[in-house]
């Protein structure tokens, strides 16, 4: 039997953690935790909804960071104007998690703790290198996302111990862009069958300064591809360059067959059309004329 | 541990004491009696029934926990609207035809209002996105979609609020269905949504394995676990353990020393007083199983050294057909195709799942109350197994959430008639989704060789076929698939030679039985496909090609005997030209300008013919009673599992009589009350019951004009009806009311109820042998897709649908059902497969969502049948065989490769693509 508490701060939602060493649970959306305790794969002592601690509620931009608060939906993240404009790659990763009233509870955090290879904020997670505010007994610190995937289904956020308050990253500055491309067995509702978030900043030249390039399912935990990021640097953003990234990414990552979804051979095939295909797009939307004229 | 939970539903101040973990949805249905609101799915989030507004955002109330609405404002279907004041949605919802089996309205309902709340004036596209979270299964959403815009604009005081649907005549009319007004506000209740109070609760213990051999079944533990009362083993049936006539080889429950031959094969039943004790004796009771080695594959099933999976060997059944000399005219032929086709296993997916609810009627019968295609036949099915007679058992369709086909297996009447038969007491069961798709009949993978010859000037010459069904574990009324798919394997076109077999092969892949078409589709997309391969190498039209080789009205078939109902085929394909050449020259056009993408339009054609002739005697009986109260009673059985047939009887019933619809009562498909139609599938209930209705009414109009003359003193020739009254020759001053004249019928001891008969024995004076009437209705579609065939996405971007179907009873209906079957076809191409071993559910069962859909036209062509009523022909069915084909032929045709294999899967589309070359 789960007892279910709603903690009307961060400091109470660790005090009911500590209370049940370790048996009570964190809870957002519900929209994993739910489904798990149904089929019988968890089985914590209590819940501990954080969706009404109000400091949890927000999505804020402010100096160099944009905040969001790990009680923010995806939904709420996709039709914030600020995201839905600059930061395509995650406003569209978000309107991708299932379907609208999925997005309507899930949370960010809770599919970065979740830690499926493919999902769908983790990716965009790691495009955006974003961080994460963990918060337990010991006091809160900023860790990068990318260090918080152990294996599938296993995060390194412990959620009977410890709480994500916040997911920031930096501010779209310069000439920036991001993308993302996602291929499915149907257009909603079904998990991916390769996702791809970028993020791009051009000098002043054209050329790449920096390229950020996060793939799932493609490893055991969400992926980001260094070596084509490192290949990419200095390039002048084009089609053979994108190419070359592509195959770089076939060569080093390492995807599963999943019978209900696609076999590893499709998804090395689909690898460098989806990279290409977001490469292009968050160029475009890097380029300064575009920049002005961004939907 | 309880807690005390506040908030507001539906506009009210609501507190209730429960456990805060238990889900929102449970909470609505079971503590405070909201039924409207559904579950589709296993709680997981994965259908969409469940959605309710949360302080007006659209969630899913299977995963919302209880708990968290404490001081928030939720909002049901049933606080949107009430039949007497609905809310605008509900009443476009209604008027549009977006509601069939309404199992998914109330979750479309809330989706829809969460948008208009938002945006008043929404897109197309917006639509479609807050709605591509909801599963439909009937309606292919168009409908749905089209209903929001007028709500839409309707709320934006754009649109006058009141249709021209009210004031239609009856047959050809747009008549709003007889019930939507429930439908549309959640008050329809369902098997599951029905009060029983002391109702006990039933769950199934089902074989984890695809073959093994029962050697004990240990239920001491399970009758420890409290709350259990009793289960059930095969030791307990009373009568015969099969379900003998429907499925001849299958057990009701597997015995000790038997074998389970398919995942899901029932062993036990456990009868508890609550659903969580029933569960827990399930996993409670102990069977040991001794695994035999499985064969899921048909091809291997046929070997000689295969593992028998029943008694007489691994073939269920066969057909051949022979006509002509097939070798001779593909050796003569100047060209020729071999090609092998190959389809999956497909689920119904309807969003109800199975549910029946037992009990012992008033005059102590063993009653159930189940979705049925044939409530008499569920019946004789269960009788025999409790050793009854007919007689003590009834069967009653209740209001049911989609069927094409599903409900048909009659294992769960008789599994609740058992239970209730030992208890003696009311008990309820509704599977689990898993359980659902597990246990339930599956649509036949087909393997099909096609060797099809033809002439340089296009004529069709021979054709040899050779088709393996895979009918899994059981008949499960899979006996007649191989006759089906030679039928429809060979089409509405002339041969000169056909050489034609086909066989139902048993494996330990779940049970395939009957699935919208039976039979047909599935064969029908291999000589489609097959037929387009032969126009391609021919350089041939598609249109053209199948004008030139389509049997004419009159000829003797390659079946060996002409049709029996008007042919419209030819008028179909005519239909059809037009658009079939526009979409191409414009695809055409388009590739040409995406010369340097990866980009691809196809436009692929296909075409059909249906048999929805009657199996066994042609004759068909219903009957009319004129009630006391003066309003008239028609009594038949023609199941409506959501495709709307229950309207169209009253619409025949009332254009028959001349009155108003209103007039009109309709008691349908009870084993108590109405006669056995011997008609189970929607596609004959209009022609057969529909027709022996228009006869029965006509037979009751004399009867009451014959009486009415007396008394009005005039001819019973210048009787009128006029709704409640009669009156002599339209003399509105000589008229009396048919209470009235039903109370001088009472006075004079005459019955008021009269039987009608359609009878076509004398037309088909050879039944016994022939088997089937042949009454076929035809049809051609056109599919446009959209490839990309460096990633071999593809998506279905248009279809034009042209159907014969006689005449159009209730047009908006027939729109429906035609959207539906094909955005399910649609499915079947691209993304449908039940894999044994792998699939559970919604959650890797993919069936096309609100962004799935295509644009879709549909055409009617209206060739009037010789005996239908009102020349009507038979519909639900057909509309599904040509989408598949059609969208097939598109992709082959855009990719410049054949795919012989569906679901035609982005990585098949792939494999395609890099073949044609064009990667
Ligand atoms: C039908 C359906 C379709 C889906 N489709 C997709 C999809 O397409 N793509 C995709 O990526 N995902 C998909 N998901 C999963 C997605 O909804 C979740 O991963 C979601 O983002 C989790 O967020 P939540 O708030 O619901 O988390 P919860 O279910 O509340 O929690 C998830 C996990 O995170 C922990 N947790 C939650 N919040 C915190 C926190 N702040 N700090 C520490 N631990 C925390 C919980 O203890 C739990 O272990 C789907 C789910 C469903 C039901
Ligand atoms: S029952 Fe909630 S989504 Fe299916
Ligand atoms: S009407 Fe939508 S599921 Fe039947």
């Amino acid at each position: 039997m789960t007892h279910y508490r709603m903690a009307a701060s961060v400091e109470e939602a660790l005090e009911i953690l500590e209370e049940h060493g370790g048996e009570a649970r964190i809870m957002a959306g519900g929209t994993d935790v739910m489904v798990d305790m149904h089929k019988g794969r968890i089985a914590p002592r209590c819940l501990v909804d954080i969706t009404r601690i109000p400091e949890l509620r927000a999505i804020s931009v402010e100096g160099e960071w944009v905040q969001v608060g790990a009680a923010v939906t995806f939904a709420e993240i996709h039709r914030h104007p600020f995201i839905a404009q600059r930061v395509h790659v995650l406003a569209e990763a978000a309107r991708s998690v299932g379907a609208l009233p999925i997005q309507t509870a899930a949370t960010w955090a809770g599919n970065i703790v979740q830690a499926m290879p493919a999902a769908d904020g983790a990716i965009a997670a790691l495009a955006l290198q974003a961080e994460a505010r963990i918060a337990d007994a010991e006091g809160a610190r900023w860790k990068p996302v990318e260090t918080l995937f152990v294996r599938p289904g296993v995060s390194a956020v412990n959620p009977c111990r410890q709480v994500i308050t916040h997911i920031r990253f930096r501010v779209p500055s310069g000439l920036w862009g991001s993308a993302w491309t996602r291929a499915g067995r149907r257009e909603s509702l079904v998990l991916p069958t390769l996702n791809c978030g970028v993020s791009l900043r051009l000098h002043e030249d054209g050329t790449v300064a920096e390229a950020v390039i996060a793939l799932g399912p493609v490893a055991p935990t969400p992926y980001r591809a260094r070596d084509a990021e490192a290949f990419l640097r200095g390039k002048t953003p084009d089609a053979a360059a994108f190419a070359e990234a592509g195959c770089i990414i076939t060569g080093d990552c390492n995807p599963r067959t999943s019978p209900a979804r696609a076999s590893r051979e499709y998804r090395l095939a689909l690898i460098p059309e989806m990279v290409a295909q977001a490469l292009e797009v968050a160029t475009r939307r890097a380029q300064p004329s575009v920049e002005a004229a961004v939907r | 541990m309880e807690a005390t939970i506040s908030f507001t539903l539906n506009g009210k101040a609501v507190t209730v004491r429960t456990d805060p973990m238990r889900t929102l949805l449970e909470v609505l249905r079971n503590d405070l009696g909201l039924t409207g609101t559904k579950q589709g799915c296993d709680l997981e989030g994965e259908c969409g029934a469940c959605t309710v507004l949360l302080d007006g955002v659209p969630v899913r109330s299977c995963l919302t926990p209880a708990g968290k609405v404490e001081g928030r404002e939720v909002l049901t279907v049933e606080g949107l609207g009430d039949p007497d004041r609905l809310h605008p949605l509900q009443k476009a919802f209604a008027e549009t035809g977006a509601v069939q089996c309404g199992y998914c309205t109330p979750g479309m309902l809330m989706s829809s209002a969460a948008l208009l709340a938002r945006n008043p004036n929404p897109s197309r596209q917006d639509i479609i996105e807050a709605l591509e979270g909801n599963l439909c299964r009937c309606t292919g959403y168009a409908r749905i979609i089209t209903a929001v815009e007028l709500a839409a604009a309707q709320m934006r005081g754009e649109a006058s609020p009141d249709g021209a649907a009210a004031q239609a005549r009856p047959i050809g009319g747009d008549l709003l269905r007889v019930d939507i007004a429930e439908r549309v506000t959640g008050r329809t209740r369902y098997v599951e949504d029905m009060p029983m109070p002391d109702a006990l609760h039933m769950r199934v213990v089902r074989s984890p394995h695809p073959h093994a051999r029962v050697v004990a079944v240990d239920t001491q533990k399970a009758l420890e676990v409290s709350g259990v009362l009793r289960v059930l083993t095969a030791a307990d049936i009373p009568g015969e353990n099969s379900i003998e006539g429907y499925s001849k080889d299958e057990t009701v429950l597997v015995p000790v020393g038997g074998t389970v031959k398919m995942v899901g094969d029932a062993v036990a039943l456990v009868i508890a007083a609550t659903p969580e004790a029933a569960q827990a004796g399930v996993a409670a009771v102990e069977v040991a199983y001794e695994p035999l080695p499985a064969v899921l594959d048909p091809e291997e099933a046929l070997a000689p050294d295969a593992v028998p999976i029943h008694a007489d060997g691994n073939v269920l059944s066969t057909f051949a057909i022979t006509h002509g000399d097939a070798d001779a005219a593909l050796a003569a032929s100047d060209a020729v195709v071999d090609a092998t086709y190959r389809t999956s296993y497909l689920e119904h997916a309807t969003i109800e799942r199975e549910a029946a609810l037992g009990y012992i009627d008033e005059e102590g019968r063993i009653t159930v109350v189940s979705g049925t295609h044939e409530p008499h036949w569920h019946r004789d099915f269960a009788a025999p197994v409790l050793g009854l007679e007919p007689s003590q058992v009834r069967v009653i369709m209740p209001p049911t959430g989609g069927s094409f086909g599903k409900r048909q297996d009659p294992w769960l009447v008789a599994a609740t008639a058992l239970a209730v038969y030992h208890m003696r007491r009311p008990v309820r069961i509704a599977y689990t989704r898993r359980e659902s798709f597990d246990a339930s009949p599956k649509r036949h993978p087909y393997v099909c060789h096609y060797t099809v010859g033809a002439m340089r000037d296009g004529m069709l010459t021979g054709l040899r076929l050779r088709v393996t069904a895979n009918t899994g574990a059981y008949d499960s009324g899979g006996y007649y698939i191989p006759n089906y798919a030679i039928v429809a394997g060979g089409g509405a076109y002339r041969w000169r030679g056909v050489d034609a077999f086909a066989q139902s092969v048993y494996t330990n892949g779940p049970k395939a039985g009957q699935m919208r078409g039976y039979g047909t589709p599935q064969s029908n997309f291999a000589l489609e496909c097959t037929l387009d391969e032969m126009i391609q190498r021919l350089g041939d039209d598609p249109v053209e090609f199948r004008l030139r080789n389509a049997i004419a009205q009159h000829e003797t078939t390659w079946l060996g005997y002409p049709v029996a109902e008007s042919l419209g085929y030819r008028q179909v394909l005519e239909a059809i030209r037009p658009r079939y050449q526009a979409l191409e020259a414009a695809a055409r056009a388009f590739n040409e300008g995406e010369r340097n993408t990866p980009w691809r339009k196809g436009v692929g054609l296909a075409g059909m013919w249906y048999r929805f002739g009657k199996y066994g005697i042609p004759r068909v009986a219903a009957e009319a009673e004129l009630g006391l109260d003066g309003r008239f009673i028609v009594y038949c059985s023609a199941p409506d599992y959501g495709q709307g047939i229950a309207t169209v009887i009253v619409q025949l019933a009332a254009e028959t009589l001349g009155v108003s619809r209103d007039a009109i009562r309709l008691v349908n498909a009870d084993t108590a009350t109405t006669l056995d139609s011997s008609v189970p599938g929607a596609s004959r209930a209009t022609y057969w019951v529909g027709g022996a209705v228009c006869r029965a009414v006509t037979a009751l109009r004399e009867v009451v004009a014959e009486v009415a003359s007396e008394m009005l003193d005039c001819p019973p020739s210048a009787v009128v009806l006029a709704d409640d009254r009669v009156m002599a020759g339209g003399d509105a001053h000589r008229s009396l009311r048919l209470s009235e004249v039903a109370a001088e019928m009472e006075r004079l001891g005459q019955s008021r109820k009269v039987m009608g008969v359609l009878d076509l024995r004398a037309q088909f004076p050879n039944y016994e042998r022939e088997v089937y009437t042949p009454h076929f209705v035809t049809g051609a579609q056109v599919a446009e897709v959209l490839v990309n065939t460096a990633t071999g996405q593809a998506r279905v971007t248009h279809v034009v649908a042209a159907h014969d179907v006689g005449r159009a009873i209730n047009p908006r209906d027939a729109r429906g059902q035609v959207e539906g079957a094909i955005v399910m076809g649609l499915g079947a191409a691209l993304m449908e497969e039940f894999v044994p071993g792998v699939t559970t559910g919604f959650s890797n069962y993919y069936i096309p969502t609100a962004k799935t859909m295509p644009d879709i036209e549909v055409i009617f062509v209206e060739v009037p049948s010789y005996q239908g009523p009102f020349g009507a022909k038979g519909l639900g069915e057909a509309p599904i065989l040509p989408t598949a084909p059609a969208i097939i032929n598109a992709i082959s045709r855009a990719v410049g490769a054949r795919i012989r294999e569906i679901p035609a899967t982005p990585e098949r589309i792939l494999a395609a693509a890099r073949q044609g070359g064009l990667r």
